[in-house]
């Protein structure tokens, strides 16, 4: 199992991949998915393009960060071009660190009067 | 069909993933494909021209900003790889990276000095139009004749194609007023001469027309070395003053540190300034010639028409002075580019020698691509491995041309290293073919030779390695060995190799073998002289002193008596040169003249000779001997009646069948006569490939020209270099001594263009045959361990190891004599291109051709020797057991 010190090797995270990350923590996604929910979440303030989706999803899958997932939808509803990715346990590992050290980084904002209002979502 | 109907968008999209990695497009470029189709089909839905802009856009910075990120990941992980893989096999890495430096760092010296000489344009402003305007009388073989002021006068105003023309001669004089007399190198110009070149003065002023008038001030421009050198670069040096030739200069200017032509000068005065040029003499006889001709054309000129303009002008010439150019001399006036004119003695040797360090490339080449194929073999399953795991066939090329890069770049940086040591020793070599030599350095063209050399090495090799292993790929997993079909291929490829390398070893060993002969035949070759023991001393005496031939005449005697009282002095004589004198050629002394009572036909072209003033004890002092008549007196001086002593070349030449003695010759149209008194043994005068010409030797007492002292001695001659040179001082102080030599180092120096050429190829050639001879060993050790089993059971069944050892001894050699045929073939066809290099050798020289066969036979019977017995001693059983 990856160490933790090999967990803060990752970050920070660029926001693309922290994004995919979290696109990822509740299911399987293939590329299209993944870009749709990140746009959604984040009401399309992050973007994703097909060149930098692939190019981060090539550099997540290669740390171990994501895997291809074997399973697949039933076949009506597959499409056998598409590759479903899952989030690694370890994965979920640098996800969950890199929102700690967000967290942190808010508190220390928080405390300093560098916010405005907390806004609810 | 459904490309036909992609659409353009998706056509576009297609093109530009094209930037992205293989291996990256193998994994993804489907899905992409996928993503950017469902993005399209939502901008249909949802419309919108400034959406689809924003897609495009953001498609696009996506695809580009990926790149060079997947590209950089792919390039450090191979780095990273080939780096443990060099590692891991020490011995093959280290091997590599020698093979390829020797072959690139012999490459990178050998274009650094081609570059400079012989590319790169003269570092004048707008040097192409730089000409060197020649004479010649072609029917006499006088290639190169000077030109006199009154001939300089006429071209400068006739010419139309020329926007300057000027005129140089050096000399040597003394200089006072700075310690000891010194001899001064010192350049003769026009005042425009550094205008026309183009060159700037960093201190001061350049010559100005009014310093060329007769009765100017005398004034001299510094040399920067000179300048820096003996003046330790003095900033007041403008406005000094020096003596020379009885007058004071003043110097006026200091030269930047440009590369002087023709020659390299300490100092350098107009014209006017020459008590020879400025002479009555040369000022009015059309026929006094010492002067050398540069030109710069106009603009929109070319050479061509400048050439035809001279021709012209020297057409007219001879037609309006017929004395001067009678038809049987052949006289004809042309234009080179300076260029052209500066390197083209060089142009040959360095032709070769870039030719032979390309061949020493080729072989190194062949041999890493051998030893990778080797290696290969034994990666083979870890290729295979890597290849199932995913890795695709671009990824492993691109894998082994990395692993081949990162060799080649170090046998690059380890060989511009080598061509960076080795370049005190060309810039030496070259100087005595080239003036620009002095420009050789590395600069950043020859650093990008350097690394395109490294780049298509690793092209080379990598490419030939990775096709040849890329077959075996499949089926290495299959059977757990080297496929059969494919391990075939390999090891006729390795073969082919072999061969090559020892096709261009014998075609390199060859060329160095006929040099090495030719040197050889050069130093076998009778001088006519007795070179031991015997020290020549330039004296350069201050003219102005001695004006009369008389006056010159006492101090001559004066000084040999002086040197003779010298104790150590066997004998010793003034002369006008020696021979193997340095820089000397026959053209210079070289002389029409006329036989008393013999007429020319029209047309005819008169006899010419070379000629030397010597004293009398000259042929004693060199060992030259009497062959008839007799030697030169001390009586023959001053008014006696004059006499000369003649070469057995000349006698051969003009009296064929009659007795020279008596007779009598005129180098002036009959106004002077001088008569034969003696023949002498023929002497090599400039150098030992030069074959004798028709000399004469005229006496110092009726035509003084006191140019070097030259001594026998009777001890080791260089040990009485400094009383000699007291002895000159105590006769005159004023007389400058320089350029002291002992006769053998002068006929060493002679030799030296032919032996560095020889001992160049020597290491080339010497370095091909190391090179092939370990690929053979390589080759037949990885033969002998592939055949192991069938070795094994050979010898199970009873084979003999002796006829083992003779089967691997055979095919070592079988490999050898197939290479010697191709060499034998190549070698014909390119020797024709060193002949003119060659001393009485043939270019297809059978002891030679032999002699090279019979090493490249030796070397691979001792390459495979080793193998062989390894072969013969191999123990069946543990060989059956073996995988």
């Amino acid at each position: 199992m990856p160490k933790k010190r090999e967990t803060q090797s990752f970050l920070p995270l660029t926001p693309a991949m922290f994004h995919i990350l979290l696109a990822l923590a509740d299911g399987e996604k293939h590329g299209y998915a993944i870009l749709k929910e990140v746009a959604r979440r984040t009401a399309n303030k992050v973007r994703l393009s097909a060149g930098t989706l692939y190019g981060n999803l090539s550099r997540l899958e290669s740390a171990g960060l994501i895997a291809e997932s074997s399973r697949r939808p039933e076949v009506v509803l597959d499409d056998e071009r598409r590759r479903y990715y899952l989030l690694t346990e370890f994965g979920r590992e640098v996800a969950v660190a890199e929102a700690e050290r967000m967290e942190e980084a808010l508190g220390q904002a928080r405390s300093k009067k560098l916010f405005r209002k907390p806004k609810l979502a | 069909m459904e490309k036909q109907s992609l659409p353009f968008s998706q056509k576009l999209f297609r093109a530009l993933v094209r930037v992205l990695p293989f291996d990256f497009r193998t994994n993804y470029e489907g899905e992409m494909e996928g993503v950017f189709r469902e993005q399209q089909r939502e901008l249909e839905e949802r419309g919108g021209f400034l959406e689809a802009l924003k897609l495009w856009k953001e498609t696009i910075v996506g695809i580009f900003s990926t790149a060079p990120r997947e590209h950089w990941q792919i390039l450090t992980s191979d780095c990273g790889y080939a780096f443990r893989m060099m590692r891991k096999n020490p011995g093959f890495t280290a091997l590599a990276i020698l093979t390829l430096a020797l072959g690139i760092g012999a490459n990178t010296s050998i274009f650094s000095v081609v570059h400079s000489v012989l590319l790169k344009s003269l570092p004048y402003p707008q040097a192409n139009q730089l000409i060197f305007i020649r004479q010649q009388e072609k029917k006499l073989g006088i290639e190169d004749l000077s030109f006199s002021v009154k001939e300089i006068e006429d071209y400068r105003a006739q010419n139309r194609t020329l926007s300057g023309l000027v005129e140089y001669h050096g000399m040597s004089f003394t200089l006072f007023g700075h310690g000891d007399p010194e001899r001064v190198r010192t350049g003769v110009v026009s005042a425009n001469y550094f205008d026309l070149f183009g060159v700037k003065p960093l201190l001061g002023r350049t010559f100005l027309s009014d310093d060329d008038k007769p009765d100017a001030p005398p004034v001299l421009v510094l040399s920067y070395e000179y300048w820096k050198n003996d003046f330790g670069s003095d900033p007041e040096i403008v406005g000094k003053t020096f003596e020379l030739n009885d007058k004071v200069h003043t110097v006026v200017g200091v030269l930047p540190a440009v590369p002087q032509y023709p020659n390299e000068n300490d100092v350098y005065m107009p014209t006017s300034a020459c008590p020879f040029r400025s002479g009555k003499a040369h000022l009015e006889n059309r026929d006094m010639r010492m002067m050398e001709v540069f030109g710069r054309l106009k603009p929109g000129v070319t050479v061509t028409q400048a050439n035809a303009d001279v021709s012209t002008i020297a057409a007219r010439l001879k037609a309006a002075y017929p004395k001067s150019y009678p038809n049987s001399v052949g006289f004809a006036a042309s234009a080179s580019p300076l260029q052209e004119e500066l390197t083209s003695k060089a142009r040959p040797t360095l032709l070769l020698l870039l030719a032979a360090a390309a061949f020493v490339l080729l072989i190194a080449c062949a041999n890493v691509a051998n030893l990778t194929l080797s290696r290969m073999a034994k990666r083979e399953r870890e290729l295979a491995v890597r290849s199932a795991l995913g890795a695709g066939r671009s990824r492993l090329l691109r894998q082994l041309l990395t692993e081949s890069f990162l060799m080649a770049f170090a046998g690059g940086m380890l060989g511009l290293l080598l061509a960076y040591g080795s370049l005190q020793l060309l810039t030496d070599f070259v100087g005595r073919l080239s003036p620009r030599a002095r420009e050789i350095h590395i600069d950043s063209q020859v650093l990008l030779f350097a690394l395109a050399a490294a780049l298509g090495t690793s092209i080379v090799f990598g490419t030939l390695s990775a096709l040849f292993s890329r077959a075996n790929v499949a089926s290495s997993l299959k059977d757990g060995t080297s496929g059969a079909g494919s391990g075939r291929r390999q090891n006729r490829m390795r073969d082919a190799l072999i061969v090559c390398q020892i096709a261009f070893s014998f075609v390199l060993l060859i060329g160095a073998g006929l040099m090495i002969r030719s040197l050889i035949k050069i130093q076998q070759v009778d001088a006519g002289i007795v070179p031991q023991r015997v020290l020549a001393m330039r004296t350069t005496f201050n003219w102005s002193k001695y004006t009369g031939s008389d006056k010159t005449a006492v101090v001559i005697q004066k000084l040999l008596d002086r040197v003779q009282s010298e104790p150590g002095v066997l004998s010793a004589a003034i002369s006008s040169r020696y021979p193997f004198e340095p820089e000397m050629i026959p053209e210079w002394f070289s002389n029409t003249f006329q036989i008393e009572g013999r007429d020319l036909e029209p047309g005819q072209a008169p006899p010419v000779s070379t000629f030397a003033s010597v004293s009398p004890d000259y042929f004693k002092t060199l060992g030259i001997p009497l062959k008839a008549g007799r030697l030169l007196a001390e009586t023959d001086k001053g008014e006696a009646p004059h006499v000369v002593i003649i070469n057995e070349t000349a006698k051969r030449q003009f009296w064929p069948n009659e007795d020279p003695l008596g007779k009598r010759v005129s180098t002036d149209a009959g106004e002077h006569w001088v008569t034969v008194v003696g023949v002498v043994g023929d002497v090599r005068e400039f150098g030992l490939d030069h074959p004798p010409s028709p000399e004469f030797y005229a006496s110092q007492g009726q035509n003084a020209q006191p140019s070097t002292l030259i001594v026998r001695t009777i001890g080791e001659p260089r040990s009485m270099a400094r009383a000699l040179t007291r002895a000159v001082h105590d006769v005159d102080p004023q007389t400058a001594v320089t350029r002291i030599l002992t006769l053998e180092q002068a006929r060493y120096e002679s030799m030296a263009s032919p032996r560095v050429t020889a001992s160049l190829l020597g290491i080339f050639a010497g370095l091909a045959l190391v090179i092939a001879a370990a690929g053979i060993g390589g080759i037949m050790s990885l033969m002998v361990s592939q055949r192991i089993r069938e070795i094994g059971i050979r010898i199970a069944l009873g084979a003999r190891p002796s006829s083992i050892l003779q089967m691997v001894l055979g095919q070592g050699l079988l490999l050898a004599v197939m290479g010697i045929g191709i060499g034998i073939v190549g070698a014909v066809t390119l020797t024709g291109l060193v002949k003119s290099l060659l001393f009485e050798v043939p270019p297809t020289d059978i002891l030679t051709f032999s002699g090279v066969g019979l090493t490249l036979l030796a070397a691979a019977a001792i390459a495979s020797y080793l193998p062989a017995r390894r072969a013969a001693s191999v123990d069946p059983n543990i060989a059956l057991r073996a995988d």
